[in-house]
């Protein structure tokens, strides 16, 4: 059985998919029945969405430029 | 000769075109400028056709140019040799635990992170991290790339990646909440904490 230090120390690991599978499985489980671990995990969760949000809003490359390396590449 | 429009690009060329944005964006964040970003961008595409030969074919393209990418940059800062000490990735795990608890009575559950007036934040607050830091972060949360990809393109091993990506986290966290604070989306702790 999972203790909550282990989940916590291994928290952004799950959140990354960098563990093994069946250590995720646990993690999950733990955290689905966990009223201690389970808010930090929503907390990590919601910065990492805010990032991926930010990602969608950042600029691309300028057209011209984008052109120019095309023409660089497939010449 | 075929004009340019009628040719048709290798696997490597759509390759190479498929990642313009992917590399752009890590650019914009290691030189934290636009001019400088867009020339960062063209000097690694440069160097990634005069070296094509190295690139190993069915290997991540992005990755590659990454690679490319932060050493041209290095090599403009000079800092090519920098290296900062390996730090304790649990003890990164247990810190971010510590800077939750704080938000016990006020946001648990990272409401805060969802608001839209953070969004602003979020591009300053990455910017004013350090490079190591900040390339790890871009790496990993912005390019999805694993933490071995990240440690193969940052030339540094697996533990580091894992201690920097924590504490990038934590520094980023700390920055946006204390500007949710003062922007009044999230209430202060009497005591001063966070």
């Amino acid at each position: 059985m999972i203790s909550c230090r282990e989940v916590i120390e291994q928290l952004w690991d799950y959140l990354d998919g960098e563990l093994a599978p069946e250590r995720m499985e646990e993690i999950a489980a733990h955290l689905a029945e966990c009223a201690r671990c389970y808010p930090q995990y929503r907390f990590e969760f919601s910065f990492l969405e805010a990032f991926a949000r930010h990602r969608e809003k950042l600029p691309g490359p300028p057209q011209a430029l984008v052109e120019r390396l095309r023409l660089l590449i497939v010449t | 000769m075929k004009p340019v429009a009628d040719v048709s690009p290798t696997a490597f060329e759509q390759e190479l075109l498929g990642a313009v944005s992917a590399v752009h964006r890590f650019a914009l964040h290691l030189a934290r400028d636009p001019v400088r970003a867009e020339d960062l961008l063209q000097e690694t595409y440069l160097r990634a056709l005069a070296h094509r030969a190295q690139y190993a074919s069915g290997t991540d393209c992005r990755a590659w140019l990454f690679t490319i990418c932060r050493n041209v940059f290095l090599k403009g800062e000079a800092r090519a040799d920098r290296e900062v000490a390996t730090d304790d990735a649990t003890l990164e795990a247990v810190a971010a635990a510590g800077l939750h608890a704080g938000l016990q009575g006020t946001d648990p559950l990272g409401a805060v992170f969802e608001q839209p007036e953070l969004a602003e934040a979020v591009e300053r607050a990455l910017t004013r991290l350090p490079e190591e830091y900040r390339s790890v972060v871009v790496m990993v949360d912005l390019e999805d790339q694993s933490y071995a990809a990240t440690a193969h393109v940052l030339g540094v091993a697996l533990g580091t990646v894992r201690s920097r990506l924590f504490r990038a986290r934590r520094l980023l966290q700390e920055d946006l909440l204390a500007f949710a604070q003062d922007a009044g989306l999230l209430e202060r702790r009497k005591d001063g904490a966070r």
